[in-house]
């Protein structure tokens, strides 16, 4: 009998997840981006697996957020920004310039630190992005912001006030509001900026809770300053230092390994 | 790594956590080892006095266990180690199981002389397996020793060391177990006595195991390798290396 199949008649398999396996939805090769003259991320080269979770890690200023903003270029919207290098979604150039930019932003979606809802209706924060694309049909916007909810994991609270205004719901059901709002357009990939560090602890587990169900359906990347979060939710995490990709492997080797001293300096909260 | 290296994070108590860490460690370590050496001299000398507070030693060894488990689960609970600090963590509860077992496996060769004086035969004392229990009995000491300096000093060339020495207890255990069963088939031999050193034996063979665990355990809070279970060949490359580094 073989090990696989004496662990898997155990009903467990706790062997690590592996980069070489997986399936890429974002491949980042040779990315270097400049603020003006001073350089704030230097040669990335990076897969993201498909229906995963990485995290993003490392001190502030270390150019996680700014790389998280390229996936759906933000930083377009920033003057002084040039980039230089590849990002391919799924094997289509992201930077080409035929490419229209806000087909991108609707295949790759975002959520920031701050719930950020219109200061509309429930309904109409997640059906915005829809009858932004033209569709304007009541079942089909009905039945996307029930699904859209369900999945955010707010349809339960939110169903009987679907009519009230977004901003009277609590800082939680906001951001799984705004996680509603990104995949009502069923995006391929959605961008996490720090969602919790705004939130108490109990919706922060319900916001990670959500990020594991999540995953079936969508690529996700999270950026945050909370290690132990990375830890919990993610399968994979990427270490950054200084514009830099110091390491990035299966977050399970990364948190009880690491091979980088950079690495193991920052995750355990020593001296750098 | 370093151990010195325990002592950089951030938070001053989180450094003291883990310096308790080892602290504890070696204090436990060190009482087993004292435990040791005592049952090794009472069996020289077929010392019964000696015997009994090494049996009654193993008390406090027991308490020491559980005192390395509760730093560790408030270690786990207050700071979440990562990385080498996890590896740490884990590595001392470990550590600590196979020193209590230690203690209770030296028990057992502690009741070997209480057992002869009891029975009021000497008839062991000069057999060849007898020496043996003696000599395995000094390697297994020798071995927690160095066991005890490597976990101190994150040393992993003397891990190999212990467990390459492992190998040749082996070896002298098994020439003892065949020369003491020998003389099952004669038939003046004292039944009684034998099969009490066949346990002794086994005793002091499973103590340079413990020993052995310990060497591999210290191997995985440095560099996170995992030796359990290795095959011969693997194991040999492993053991090199260990060396060399």
């Amino acid at each position: 009998m073989s090990e696989k199949t004496i662990s898997l008649a155990m009903g467990h398999d706790h062997r690590g997840l592996s980069l070489e396996q997986e399936k890429v939805a974002i491949e980042v090769r040779d990315w270097n981006l400049f603020y003006g003259k001073s350089q704030a991320l230097n040669n990335i080269n990076m897969d993201l697996p498909e229906n995963r979770v990485t995290a993003f890690i490392g001190p502030s200023g270390c150019g996680k957020s700014t790389l998280l903003r390229c996936f759906n270029r933000m930083n377009d919207l920033i003057d002084s920004v040039s980039v230089e290098g590849k990002m391919h979604l799924h094997g289509q150039d992201m930077y080409a310039k035929e490419l229209d930019v806000a087909e991108i932003r609707r295949r790759i979606g975002m959520v920031f630190q701050k719930p950020n809802p219109f200061p509309k209706s429930i309904y109409e924060n997640v059906a915005y992005g829809l009858r932004l694309q033209g569709v304007n049909d009541k079942k089909t916007l009905d039945d996307t912001v029930e699904w859209a909810l369900k999945g955010a994991g707010l349809w339960k609270e939110a169903k009987d006030r679907l009519n009230d205004n977004a901003l009277g719901l609590s800082g939680g059901q906001q951001q799984r509001l705004c996680i509603a709002r990104a995949i009502a357009v069923q995006p391929e990939v959605l961008l996490l900026d720090e969602p919790t560090s705004a939130l108490d602890p109990i919706s922060t587990l319900a916001i990670e809770e959500l990020i594991f169900e999540l995953k079936k359906d969508f690529t996700i990347l999270i950026v945050t300053h909370n290690m132990q979060q990375a830890a919990r939710v993610s399968d994979y995490t990427a270490f950054m230092y200084m514009g830099e990709l110091i390491e990035y492997s299966d977050t399970d080797s990364l948190f009880t390994n690491p091979q980088v001293k950079r690495t193991e300096d920052y995750i355990t909260g020593r001296y750098g | 790594m370093e151990r010195k290296e325990f002592g950089t994070h951030v938070s001053a108590s989180y450094n003291q956590y883990l310096e308790d860490l080892f602290n504890l460690v070696l204090e436990m370590g060190g009482m087993v080892e004292k435990q040791l050496s005592s049952a090794v001299i009472a069996v020289q000398n077929a010392d019964v006095g000696l015997a009994k507070e090494v049996i009654q030693l193993d008390k406090f060894i027991n308490r020491e266990e559980i005192e390395i488990d509760r730093l560790c689960a408030r270690v786990l609970a207050r700071q979440q180690p990562t990385a080498s600090d996890l590896r740490l963590v884990i590595s001392a509860i470990r550590i600590a199981l196979d020193l209590e077992r230690m203690g209770d496996e030296v028990v057992k060769i502690a009741k070997l002389v209480v057992h002869l004086d009891k029975i009021g035969s000497d008839a062991c004392l000069n057999l060849q397996g007898y020496k043996e229990l003696i000599e395995i009995s000094a390697h297994g000491t020798d071995m927690l020793k160095d066991a005890l300096n490597a976990f101190s000093r994150l040393d992993l060339p003397s891990c190999a060391a212990i467990i390459q020495e492992e190998e040749k207890v082996d070896v002298i255990y098994k020439r003892a177990v065949k020369e003491v069963t020998e003389r099952f088939k004669d038939s003046e031999s004292d039944i009684e006595c034998l099969l009490e050193l066949i346990y002794a034996l086994k005793a002091s063979e499973r103590i340079t195991d413990h020993a052995c665990n310990i060497a591999e355990i210290i191997v995985y809070l440095v560099n996170g390798k995992e030796l359990r279970n290795m095959d011969s060949e693997r194991m040999a490359e492993m053991l090199n290396e260990l060396t060399r580094s």
